[in-house]
């Protein structure tokens, strides 16, 4: 379990019923350039909106050779304010998303997700990834995606 | 205690369409967010559609819906002895404070403040509590009241009353605050007394009383409509949250409201200010007299200064002293008997005075605040400066306790006088104010005679008695400790701790049994002994002054178990309601009181429940910023209970003072509001209409003009200074957003809080920690062996007013009434420049490691508040943390970051 670094104190996921599902290559992923996936759905739910990205340094929850590969919901767990534009919201010198243009709420990346300054009550949902060869795999959700009761509910079709 | 782990869960249950629903406001913060209670039976769960829960929400809901409800804001509870879920969410119809439901991290996680066994909060205390030997043994409620009343009824024969001590909070709901007062004011009649944040019944602003500023009058809605906003010793960001959320970024957003901030450290609140034309005034701590001092000298010099509104709103010298010749003379403001040094006799006297002052000269202010020049020109550019076609700015100015716990009462005169030059205090938009700690759930139910005082300023005037000192001078035999750490929560925090623990547990007699007659007998042998006996009462068993020091514990009932009412930091009082059963045995401090009252004899302690203390309060209420007597005069008039009145108007609430017209009750907005209407007919039913409402609370309901010279606090302020030579830096402390008000609940008992802030920290500058050899994640120790304590010396003779007089510091220095004691405490190391190079900074009230321990146990002389964050120390690294590599808990991200 790539979430728990051995102190016994980590986080753990309770994950089930999540498919399995290809959403980047490794060697299309460059660093501190994040790029948008949907999961667990696809684009027809807006929930779903996450990004991945190569943060260039160890993460809580990193795949990939150097464990720096990390992929997050884009949905501040504040009020749902919308992260998702990463060129504004990902900050590479701190590995921190936000601030949130709500209500200013950041999240350390390299802490799976957790609130830096701020006021949401979950940490940011990270997308539980796994590395088969050249491909990254998404495979589970760590935390309640904003807006939704269970991450497993079919999305709103738009 | 190991780490809690913290499980992300990825569902929650939602509310059944037939849930019960019940309104609250958070336990928390003094903003006081309405919340709404869905409560329903384990075993059922609503569905996603609206039509399948009582949200009427369909599931996915959209951003700022209101609707969401993270995990965090479900627990299970026991009604009845049976399982039941609740969901606590910030109320999506909000139109007042949280409108629209926005919510804090710690409002938004209150849910996890509710007693539930198979959770953290397993370990709510449940039972009363006998220490025998070294265990807490459980006994009777009837047994531990026995003994208490046995052993006070002995005390205060042979003792006097100021040996039996009270010591409790001044916030956690009326019903509370009224009955431990009316039993310490009014039965006992002791003066051994301090409210959690305070060591004497003392006033927290006087200045502010002294010029006719009340410290609650603004509306929230001022926040927003202003057009330019200073804000000082507090980031609301971090502590007032949804103020901030709700209506200051409102008002930056409609009207570019340009935000002031006076703070050693940069927040994301700064941060946020800087992008959008802000300042930030980085001072070196408790040098705010001076920062102040220098903004009017720009000020004044330019003719910025709202003549119109100073020639209306400030009273002349002979207005000062109108009202049947009283006048000042037999005011606080001259009971501080410093002989003119701080009465102004008007507006234009100030002037010199202050142009006179060598301290607001701007290179002087610049070398003693550590700010620089410009920036003193350019904020009193924004706050006073009109605009090209003469029209002036909307000034308002709210501050908190950076500025009034580090030299009370010159920090707020000054402050008071910015505001005047602003024509800042009495109209929308344009409001002097504090923005408040706790909620305000305090009712005093009796008289605290200060007649009596045995402590006295020199000349002939009574001060409110200091416990600390009056404990640790072996004056105290009985102690009532309730909510509050007392020992944590003070300054000098582990001297006064090895005090008390010596007076208890050092003493030779110890219960050894829950006999309750052999308890009597020995307790009693303790306190002939010079020992003391000490009860606490808490809903959780706190270290030391319950697991170590404390005789007998008892079980307190708190938010969600009982109706309580309160008022927030806009005079709004809501009704809080019971949703769920309180723990085992636990009972409302009100009737833990009037189980104690009746048992010592006392006569008005027949309450049946929460309802009939909190009509009973009212009374006490009448003319003051909280009055809600026309509330109960109306529930009474219409056969109703009044908290089933209060209840009606759910979490919009009313705001006090509250007034009775044409069968209704009107709140008031704000205070000394020049822009009211009242009706010309007079007040009807029960109302009072109290000068407050329209004017300014002085005999002329003009402001009196106060000076605040520097040297009554710069030989203390010198003295106290960060000694570079020996490696001190200022070790100042406050509030963190994420665990600011709920750290009695969540630091030890919330997974996902722990996660954040497993220790407690010390943000320190890049150049200081390079010069130690520090990094972020390091262990540091945090040490002085010089923390003033104050002792003893409770009557002042000489030098009434003189700098040389019995209170000054350099007096009590030469006299031997400073004790220099040791202090250390562990944190983990933040590097970041975003505090200032010399200046660093702690959480305050850390369970394990107070920063308060630094801080200097030596009130201000004028206002007997302590200087809380002139914390001074040596800070080194001891090792790495265990947080410095994990990726699970901690995090080092810079926090003003926008």
């Amino acid at each position: 379990n790539k979430s728990d670094d051995g102190d016994g104190e980590g986080q753990q996921a309770l994950v089930a019923g999540y498919a399995r599902k290809k959403i980047a290559t490794l060697g299309e992923l460059q660093t501190d350039e994040p790029a948008p996936i949907f999961y667990p759905y696809d684009n027809t739910d807006l929930n779903s909106l996450g990004f991945i990205v190569k943060l260039g340094t160890p993460a809580g929850g990193g795949v990939g050779p150097a464990s720096d590969i990390v992929a997050f919901s884009s949905l501040c767990t504040h009020v749902g304010g919308d992260l998702s534009n990463t060129k504004k919201t990902y900050m590479k010198e701190h590995k921190i998303l936000g601030p949130c243009p709500l209500h200013l709420t950041t999240f350390d990346l390299t802490r799976h997700g957790m609130v830096v300054a701020g006021h949401a009550t979950e940490s940011l949902p990270q997308i539980v990834l796994e590395v088969d060869g050249d491909d990254v795999y998404a495979t589970g959700v760590l935390g309640l995606i904003y807006g939704k009761r269970d991450n497993a509910d079919l999305p709103i079709v738009i | 205690m190991a780490k809690l782990k913290n499980i992300a869960q990825d569902k929650v249950p939602l509310p059944p369409p037939d849930a019960k629903v019940f309104t609250t406001c958070c336990d928390y913060c003094v903003v006081g967010c309405g919340y709404k209670v869905y409560r329903w039976p384990v075993g059922t769960e609503g569905g996603p559609k609206a039509s399948e829960n009582a949200l009427g929400a369909d599931y996915p809901v959209a951003p700022s819906s209101g609707k969401w409800v993270s995990p965090n804001m479900h627990n299970v509870v026991l009604v009845d002895g049976k399982q039941h879920h609740v969901i606590v969410i910030p109320d999506a119809d909000a139109k007042v404070v949280n409108v629209g439901g926005t919510h804090s991290i710690r409002g938004g996680c209150i849910a996890q403040k509710c007693y539930n066994p198979n959770k953290p909060t397993r370990d709510r205390l449940q039972y009363p509590q006998l220490r025998v030997g070294d265990k807490l043994q459980r006994v009777s409620w009837d047994d531990a009241i026995e003994i208490m009343a046995a052993v006070s009824k002995h005390v205060l024969a042979n003792y006097g009353e100021n040996a039996w001590a009270q010591k409790m909070y001044s916030y956690q709901y009326f019903e509370n605050t009224y009955a431990l007062t009316k039993l310490a004011f009014r039965h006992i009649e002791t003066l051994a007394f301090a409210f959690h944040d305070n060591p004497s019944n003392a006033e927290d602003t006087p200045a502010w009383r002294d010029m006719g500023f009340d410290n609650f009058p603004a509306a929230y809605e001022d926040y927003s409509l202003a057009d330019t906003l200073f804000l000082s010793g507090t980031d609301p960001y971090e502590t007032k949250t949804v103020i901030f959320q709700s209506w200051i970024m409102k008002g930056v957003e409609e009207r570019g409201t340009k935000l002031i901030y006076v703070l050693p450290r940069k927040t994301t609140g700064v941060a946020f200010a800087e992008s959008r034309g802000g300042l930030h005034l980085d001072l070196i701590p408790g040098t705010d007299t001076v920062l102040h001092m220098a903004i009017i000298r720009v000020i004044l010099e330019n003719g910025w200064e709202d003549k119109e509104w100073i020639e209306k709103f400030t009273a002349t010298k002979w207005e000062q002293d109108s009202g049947f010749g009283r006048g000042i003379r037999d005011t606080g403001w001259q009971w501080r008997t410093t002989w003119g040094k701080l009465q102004g006799n008007d507006f234009g006297q100030y002037r010199e005075w202050l142009l006179s002052q060598e301290e607001s000269k701007l290179e002087v202010a610049e070398r003693i605040t550590g700010v620089a020049k410009e920036k003193f020109v350019r904020a009193a550019e924004m706050m006073a400066k009109p605009r090209a076609d003469g029209t002036r700015i909307k000034t308002m100015l709210a501050m908190e306790k950076g500025n009034y716990w580090s030299n009370n009462y010159l920090n707020t005169a000054s402050i008071g006088m910015l505001a005047v030059c602003c024509g800042a205090g009495n109209r929308p938009g344009q409001m002097l104010t504090r923005m408040g700690g706790h909620q305000r759930g305090g009712i005093q139910g009796g008289l605290y005679n200060i007649a009596k005082s045995p402590e006295k300023y020199p000349g002939r005037r009574r001060k409110p008695l200091d416990l600390d000192r009056w404990v640790e001078a072996g004056h105290v035999r009985y102690a009532y400790v309730v909510g509050t750490t007392w020992t944590t929560a003070m300054t000098g925090s582990q001297a006064l701790a090895s005090t008390l623990e010596k007076l208890t547990r050092g003493n030779p007699h110890q219960p050894t049994s829950t006999d309750k007659d052999a308890a009597i007998e020995t307790l009693k042998k303790r306190v002939d002994s010079g020992g003391m006996m000490l009860v606490d009462q808490d809903i959780y068993l706190r270290h030391p002054i319950g697991a170590v020091i404390a005789d007998i514990v008892l079980p307190a009932a708190t938010w969600g178990e009982v109706d309580f009412a309160r008022a927030n930091g806009e005079r709004r009082l809501r009704l809080y309601s019971k949703f769920y059963d309180p723990p085992g045995e636990a009972k409302p401090d009100w009737e833990i009181v009037a189980m104690f009252g009746k048992a010592m004899g006392f006569e008005g302690f027949d309450w049946k429940e929460s309802n009939d203390v909190f009509e009973e309060a009212a009374r006490f209420t009448r003319g003051s910023r909280k009055d809600y007597f026309p509330l109960v005069w109306l529930a009474k008039n219409k056969g109703i209970k009044a908290h089933d009145l209060l209840r009606a108007y759910g979490t919009h609430g009313i705001q006090a003072p509250i007034r009775y017209q044409d069968g209704e009750l009107i709140g008031t907005k704000r205070l000394h509001d020049a822009t009211v209407n009242l009706p010309e007919t007079g007040p009807q039913g029960p109302t009072i209409h109290s000068k407050i409402m329209s004017a300014f609370n002085t005999q002329s309901g003009k402001i009196n003009i106060q000076k605040s010279p520097w040297d009554l606090f710069s030989d203390f302020f010198e003295w106290q200074s960060p000694r570079p030579q020996d490696g001190e830096l200022w070790v100042t402390n406050g509030r963190v957003n994420e665990i600011w008000q709920s750290g009695f609940d969540d630091i030890e008992r919330r997974p996902y809080i722990i996660q954040r802030w497993p220790a407690n920290f010390l943000e320190i500058h890049p150049d200081d920690a390079a010069a130690r050899g520090i990094e972020s994640g390091d262990e540091l120790r945090v040490y002085s062996d010089r923390v003033p304590v104050q002792v003893s010396g409770f009557q002042g003779v000489r030098g009434a007013g003189k700098l040389d007089g019995d209170f000054s510091f350099t007096t009590l220095m030469k006299n031997g009434h400073i004790k220099l004691e040791k202090a250390s405490v562990s944190a983990v190391a933040i590097v970041t420049p975003a505090v200032k190079k010399g200046v660093s900074f702690m959480f305050n009230l850390h369970t394990k490691n107070p920063a308060n321990s630094l801080a200097p146990r030596v009130p201000d002389p004028l206002s007997d508040n302590y200087r809380y964050k002139l914390g001074v120390g040596k800070v080194e690294k001891v090792g790495e943390s265990p947080y410095k590599h994990s990726f699970e808990q901690m995090s080092f991200g810079r926090r003003d970051l926008v």
